[in-house]
Order: structure tokens, then sequence, then C-alpha cells
């Protein structure tokens, strides 16, 4: 049986078609990696260079606090792009030189968590601490607050 | 260093425990205990050697267990190695972080003018190469320079701008005493055994603080006593001044990193007869490149300058001054690695004349977790 669309569907199909499209593009183009404090924390901005000293060793104080770096190992995507966009080195290069400073220093290395709840909690707990997440899994939760875009996708 | 003892270890277990126990009482907020092992499994094979004593082979495994307990500003760090050969606690102090910048710690520590020793202290898996300069070398393996001091240290980085410092650390502690053929580092259960004061400081430009990028220069001056009737080399000599001075520089250029570490010696020997005095110059370059993410070729070129005839390095039974080292190694699985090194060495001589062999070593390394 031959099945024929009328010219009106036909506009109507081709229509949703594009718009369905330009939404997803949307969507794609709000993707974003933000830092992330917990809710009450004293810290109200940080800069890159701050951040990048912060998850490479090296005390920074602000806020009235050392701020205490938070790592995700429960999405490796956003490891990537963190590692890539605000640390600017390999996730090998990167474990390396927490190393070096471990065994030379007794640096502490950032701490890493494989939950988001659970990142959730230990920002809400320690009010210096700082992690980063995906944009929309920041706005979903009001227990963090955001501070800083660090990648967005174009 | 000596072999292992139960009562060595029980010091050092009682003072880790306080320690640790007394910090976790102090801690207000949050806590960090962080503990890492350095493994080790290597084999070396000596041939064309100038003296067929020199020639043999050998292998050994090394585990080096580095605690390190954080709480607020305070710190505490201890590193204890354990070979086929010895066990020994290599460092093992307590700090306070005063600020951002400032850093004091107390306690059993490296030497800070020795710059491959304070980088990558006994974490074989840290450095490129399997061999360590013959500058740099442990006390007991014929090391020219002392390794361990027990006192105090300061540590303060003076910021140039928002990514340039320089930072200045001194130290105050017990210099080694010269014991046998080698020196001997301060024994906490010995106390009485003579040691005198060592002072060090160090000054390095950190171009990029969030590279690995410096340049430094060393000073240290060590009173070093000596146990006359420990062996007959010593017999008519009282005491060791000794000074040094240093330049060492670690830099990346694109695929490639090389580290130097140059050290002059001014040695007053205090013999019974009367006082000698002299000065040379030991130094090595290491150049290393990284051909792949996981491949990495080395090469190191040691050398002295008026080393020869040194009654001060001819007490210790094998100090390396020349070697030209090959090596190439591989990284894998996260943190693994196979490493494999060809060198031409030659020892401490007399008026040009050199023991010299040939040597090739093979490792693997891992730190964990």
């Amino acid at each position: 049986m031959e099945c024929r669309l009328s010219v009106r569907a036909r506009v109507s199909l081709v229509l949703l078609t594009a718009i369905l499209t330009l939404t997803a593009k949307m969507a794609a183009a709000e993707e974003a990696v933000v830092l992330v404090v917990g809710i009450d924390t004293t810290i109200e901005e940080i800069s890159l260079l701050d951040i990048r000293k912060a998850y490479l060793g090296i005390s920074v104080s602000l806020g009235g606090g050392t701020v205490r770096p938070l790592r995700r190992d429960d999405d490796e995507r956003l490891n990537n792009i963190f590692m890539q966009s605000v640390i600017a080195m390999s996730e090998r290069s990167y474990e390396r030189r927490l190393l070096s400073l471990m065994l030379r220093f007794g640096t502490p290395r950032p701490e890493e968590i494989d939950n988001r709840d659970q990142l959730i909690r230990r920002l809400a707990e320690r009010p210096f601490s700082i992690a980063y997440m995906w944009k929309s899994e920041a706005e979903a939760d009001a227990r963090v607050k955001v501070i800083k875009v660090l990648w967005q996708e174009h | 260093m000596k072999p292992f003892d139960r009562y060595r270890f029980a010091v050092f277990g009682g003072l880790f425990l306080l320690v640790t126990a007394t910090a976790s009482q102090v801690a207000q907020a949050e806590s960090k205990h962080d503990f890492l092992v350095f493994l080790s499994a290597d084999s070396f094979e000596t041939f064309d050697a100038t003296d067929p004593a020199l020639e043999g082979s050998d292998y050994g495994v090394t585990s080096d267990f580095l605690y390190t307990f954080n709480s607020d500003r305070f710190r505490f760090l201890a590193e204890y190695i354990w070979t086929d050969e010895e066990n020994e606690m290599e460092r093992m102090k307590a700090g306070w972080q005063i600020n951002d910048q400032t850093m004091t710690w107390l306690g059993r520590f490296h030497t800070i003018t020795n710059y491959w020793t304070t980088e990558y202290h006994h974490g074989q898996y840290m450095q490129t190469s399997i061999s360590r300069p013959g500058l740099e070398e442990w006390e007991d393996e014929s090391g020219p320079m002392p390794s361990h001091v027990t006192g105090a240290w300061f540590e303060h980085e003076f910021p140039l701008d928002a990514q340039t410092a320089v930072n200045l650390t001194l130290t105050a502690g017990l210099a080694p005493i010269f014991e046998g053929d080698e020196l001997v580092p301060f024994d906490v259960l010995d106390p009485e055994s003579g040691n005198e004061m060592a002072y060090s400081a160090r000054l390095v430009y950190r171009p990029d603080v969030l590279s690995m990028d410096k340049i430094g220069l060393t000073f240290s001056h060590s009173d070093i006593a000596v146990v006359s009737d420990s062996s007959p080399n010593l017999a008519d000599l009282n005491a060791i001044n000794l000074v040094t001075i240093g330049l060492f520089t670690s830099w990346k250029l694109k695929d490639w990193r090389l580290s130097s570490n140059w050290v002059y010696f001014d040695v007053d020997m205090d013999y019974v007869t009367g006082i000698v005095k002299e000065d040379f110059l030991l130094g090595y370059v290491q150049a290393e490149y990284k051909a792949t993410a996981d491949w990495t070729v080395f090469g190191r070129v040691e050398f002295g300058t008026d080393e020869d005839n040194s009654q001060y390095l001819q007490l210790f039974p094998a100090v390396i001054t020349h070697r030209h080292m090959l090596g190439v190694r591989w990284d894998f699985a996260d943190s693994h690695a196979l490493t494999m090194e060809i060198a031409d060495t030659s020892t401490q001589g007399s008026d040009g004349n050199h023991d010299s062999f040939k040597e090739l070593r093979f490792q693997w390394s891992a730190v964990f977790p």
C-alpha cells in the first residue's frame, strides 16, 4: 500500500526536524565545565592561575582559609577536559607531578571522589574546598554555587 | 647506612606514632594520610674492567615506603627503605606551614645541597635513569657529600610576580661522622657519637612556579668528626672540614629536559701532622629526550677537575668521578617502567690513572597505589 504525505505534512516534518536539530545544537552549545564551591563558602572568586596552583599542590589562601582542591574520577570526559583546559598537561604528567610533590615535601594530593553526591557533600562540609563539574549538574543542585566557567563548548 | 635493628625501628616507630597521634588531636578540621610504595628490581653487570676485581654482576630488590600526614598547617613525612641489604628510616620530619610561602621542619632529612637527592630521594621510579650520579651517591655507596642531616629546616618563597619566585632554604643540624670508609649519618640511638654541626643554604630561581624548571645555588659547611681507630686510613686524621658550593639546574625545552649539578669542594683535613687543604670540582649533565609519551632516551656525562690525588676522595673505596652513560626507559601501565642503561665508568685515581669499567643495568620500577 502506498503511503503518501500531504504537502502540509511534509513541510511540518521538515520544520520539526529543523527545530530538533537547532535545539540539540543549542543544548550542546551550553555544555560547560564550571568551578564550584559549597553554598556557605567565603570564597567568592578565584583566578585561573590560583586554580592551577591549588591543583598542582601549591598552597593558595583565599577567603580566610587554604583552598582544598577535589578531583572527580567518575567521569573520564570531564576529567580530560579539566586536564586539558585548566591544568594544561596530560593525566600521566599531572599524576607524576603530584607524586613528586608528595615525595619531596609531603604535599597532600587532591582528594579523589568517585561520586557526585559525595563530592557535593564534601564541598558543603569543607568550606574552602573547590571542585569542577558540568554546568548542568551544578545548576541542578542548590548546595553548590558556580564561581567560574572553566570550559565551554563552542 | 647501618643494618636494620629492632631498637632503631622501635624508636622511630614510637616517634612516628607519637607525632601522628599528637597531630590527630590538634587537628581541628580535616586531616589527610597518604601512603606510597616505590618498588624496584634491578640487575647490573660490570665488565671490561682495568682491574678484574671490579668485574661482576648482582641483582637486588628495593622497597621504599613513604607516609605523609597533613592537618591544617601541620605536616609529617616519613620515608623508610627496605632492600635485600639494608633497612633504614631515611627521613622522618615534622613540619609547620607558617603561611603559603613559609615552611619549617624538624627531624631527619636529606641534605638540600644534593640536587638529585632532594628531587628523587629513594623513589627509584621517579628518576629517569637507574644509576645516580657519583657526586650524589648515598653515603654508604661512596658518596662524597653528606646525604642525611638531623636538625632544623626553614624554607621561604619570595614571589617576584604571579608565577615567578625565588626560594630560599636554610638548614642546620648534625653532620655525619667519618667511620671506616664512609660518612655515617647521626644515629638517634647513639647521641654521644660525637657528631658536629652542618649548615646548608639553597637559593632557587623558578621562572614559572607551575613548571619544574629551576636554577639554584647551594652552599654547605660541615664539620665532620672522624673515628680515627675505625680504619688504618683514618689513623692520623682528627677531623674534616668540608665546604661545598654548588650550581644546579633542571630545565625543560620542548621534549628535552636537562639536569645538572656542579659542586666545588673545599676540604681541610686535620691530620696529627697538620692541616691538608685541597679543592676540586665534580659535576654532571643529564639530558632526557621524550621520544613518545611512553619512551624516553637519556644520557649523562659526569666528570671532575683536580679530583685526582684528592686525599679526601681516597678515603672512600670507589668514588665514581667519570661516567658516560646512555639509556632508554619505557613507561607502561600508568605507573610502571622498564629501563636499560649502559655506561663507561671511571673511579677517582691518582696522576691520571683511573680504574675503569663498563656497566650494563636493567630495572623494573613502579609506584603504588
